[in-house]
């Protein structure tokens, strides 16, 4: 779902990009010289040439600030900071529609729809993507050290491997409520959108059991490093993560538990307070046709929702042939979309909280 | 001197822009309930009961409190030499110790504490060392250690700063005084140059421990997700639990403690200072 910002290298090459694109947009004559368009994304979201190609299209110049959780951009949202295009994630998008925060796109403008995989489209949260357009797409697994795992185990043991003690001290838990419920309500097979108390306790006392034997290090996007370096033996990882991981290092692989996990993806939305929506309906086809998807994506890690491209990447001679990472996957009943349940939210935080505090107290 | 005095109005509206009025709110969020929209709210005091109630949290500010004090300890004893090596020499040149001593301070404190996870890391330069060592395998990073480590870096040149001008500020003539008097060197050390720079201790000790109290990303950073520190617990009472009325009753108790602390260590020091006359 995200890369890492550094905030502090983000305001870095923020700067940066402020110089060059006064740089090069005086160059331009686009039909939208002059204009400006604000984009609130994830940290290390865009590819190489994302930004420079589309202010050359159109002259325009870009804005991008940059957040490292769907919490903090709706925070600065909620609060009236006006942004043309945010790139929330699927629960988060339903939480905008439903606190009418962003504004249904006129499709008429939107000539992108039909390149995107079927796999993407009219998820639950958006159901005829009235409100948003895929903007990556994938999983959540388990990244693994094929020399340090057992296969069997992985397979036995699904999000179990967790709490199995032969590991310990050998795992990263990633830092966010989410996914770590999300593993666990799985592993005990319930479904991850569950709001009853009893299953959500179950799912508590789970991580509960992990933090207090296991010793994990719970992290965040130090995963992507740590695991290319092999430094653990397995983690909880975004596939698009796993990608690069897998790209970087031959021994990790990437698993995806039978009892299910979190079919994930971002999404572009306009907010109600954009100063310029004709931009950035602009952008959203822009970076959904063809060849700023294929550039975003190769230098991202992430799926596209670009069918084309994505066929391409893990085709014969793609970037990501033989990264199974790379492949969202499409055939298990058990996976689910993220749903947005304010109580269930506030539960799961509090009790992940919890969890990280007993982390502290057993280390 | 009512032109000058006017002269500060503009500095009072300041001031009560960005001190007083969020401090007011912080306190109103704590004590209310309704979440984050202010226009429907009950007063209520169960944020706080919440807090005391909750062995977690008492404990998570228990360790956080340790540290800090730790940290508090390290650095005046790393910065007192430091400084007293500082104030002995001319103006030229402490002037430019004093000028090396801030120069890190010019960069981030988040990019120096970024840098310290490559310092820390595993095969990182600290780990390569130990090895050659003959120390095997040493965890560094995301331990108490590193958090420490990091902390004490971060706040030492406070320390420092502190000690230096108070060290500078003393009367010369004191030392010749003390010498006259027969006083030997660890003496006139003991009973006059350590009481006089006592004031620059307590400033220092006010700019360590109360940002080191209440840090959260240096934990983050160097301690990982499992170190949690109470401004991690206040922080993630605000950005993921989104339950900002709790947080603000944490940064209040917060802001109480700090408070009470700084009230001791000045009587302490006032006390001393009296006794030494």
């Amino acid at each position: 779902m995200k890369k890492t910002v550094i905030a502090a290298f983000a305001a870095v090459t923020a700067i940066g990009a402020a110089l060059l694109m006064s740089g090069c947009g005086q160059k331009n004559e686009g039909e939208y010289a002059g204009q400006t368009l604000h984009i609130y994304n994830w940290g290390e979201y865009v590819g190489e040439n994302t930004i420079s190609g589309f202010e050359k299209l159109t002259g325009a110049t870009v804005v991008m600030d940059e957040f490292d959780s769907n919490e903090q951009m709706y925070i600065k949202v909620a609060n009236g900071d006006a942004y043309d295009i945010l790139v929330p994630s699927d629960y988060m998008i339903e939480r905008l529609i439903k606190e009418d925060l962003i504004q249904p796109l006129d499709k008429s403008k939107i000539t992108c729809l039909d390149l995107l995989a079927d796999g993407v489209k009219n998820l639950p949260y958006d159901p005829n993507n009235d409100y948003s357009v895929p903007y990556f797409w994938g999983t959540v697994g388990i990244v693994y050290d094929k020399n340090k795992v057992d296969e069997a185990d992985l397979e036995k043991e699904g999000f179990g491997i967790f709490a199995d003690e032969k590991y310990k001290g050998d795992i990263y838990l990633y830092d966010s409520e989410r996914d770590e419920f999300m593993i666990a309500l799985k592993y005990l097979g319930y479904s991850m959108n569950t709001s009853d108390e009893k299953e959500l306790n179950e799912a508590y006392e789970f991580l509960l059991k992990c933090v207090n034997t296991m010793q994990p290090e719970i992290v965040t996007d130090e995963i992507i490093d740590n695991m290319a370096q092999g430094r653990k033996a397995l983690g909880l990882i975004y596939s698009g993560d796993a990608v690069y991981v897998m790209n970087e290092n031959e021994d990790m692989g990437y698993f995806m538990p039978e009892s299910g996990t979190n079919l994930w993806s971002d999404g572009m939305v306009i907010p109600k307070n954009a100063e310029n929506p004709e931009l950035a309906y602009e952008f959203i086809n822009y970076i959904t046709e063809y060849e700023a998807a294929k550039d975003k994506s190769e230098f991202v890690g992430y799926t596209s929702p670009n069918k084309e491209v994505m066929d391409e990447l893990s085709g014969e001679g793609g970037e990501f042939e033989g990264i199974d990472a790379y492949i969202p996957r499409d055939d298990n009943a058990n996976d689910e979309v993220f749903e947005y349940n304010d109580e269930t939210r506030k539960t799961i935080a509090e009790l992940w909280s919890k969890v990280k505090i007993a982390a502290s107290n057993a280390g | 001197m009512k032109r000058f005095s006017q002269l500060a109005f503009p500095y009072i509206v300041w001031s009560i822009l960005l001190l007083l009025l969020p401090m007011i709110i912080v306190f109103f969020y704590s004590i209310t309930t309704g979440g984050n929209g202010i226009i429907s709210f009950e007063f209520t005091l169960k944020n706080y009961i919440k807090f005391f109630t909750d062995p977690d949290f008492v404990i998570v500010l228990w360790r956080s409190v340790k540290i800090a004090v730790k940290t508090t300890i390290i650095c005046i004893l790393l910065a007192y030499p430091v400084a007293y090596f500082i104030a002995g020499n001319n103006d030229r040149v402490r002037n430019m110790l004093v000028f090396a001593i801030t120069i890190p301070t010019w960069i981030n404190m988040l990019v120096r504490t970024y840098a310290w996870i490559g310092i820390l890391t595993e095969g990182g330069i600290v780990s390569k060392f130990l090895k050659m060592l003959g120390f095997a395998h040493t965890e560094l990073l995301y331990t108490e250690s590193a958090v420490l480590i990091g902390m004490v870096y971060n706040f030492l040149p406070f320390m420092i700063l502190q000690i230096v001008s108070s060290l500078c500020k003393m009367d010369r003539s004191l030392l010749d005084a003390s010498s006259d008097l027969g006083a030997n060197g660890v003496q006139t050390f003991l009973r006059v140059t350590f009481p006089l720079s006592l004031p620059g201790v307590v400033s220092g000790i006010s700019l360590v421990f109360l940002p080191a109290v209440s840090s959260f990303f240096i934990p983050k950073l160097l301690g990982g997700g499992q170190y949690f520190l109470i401004g991690n617990v206040i922080e993630n009472q605000f950005i993921t639990v989104g339950e900002w009325n709790f947080g603000s009753a944490i940064s209040v108790i917060m802001a109480i403690l700090m408070m009470l602390s700084m009230y001791c260590v000045r009587r302490l020091e006032s006390k001393n200072s009296q006794e030494s006359d």
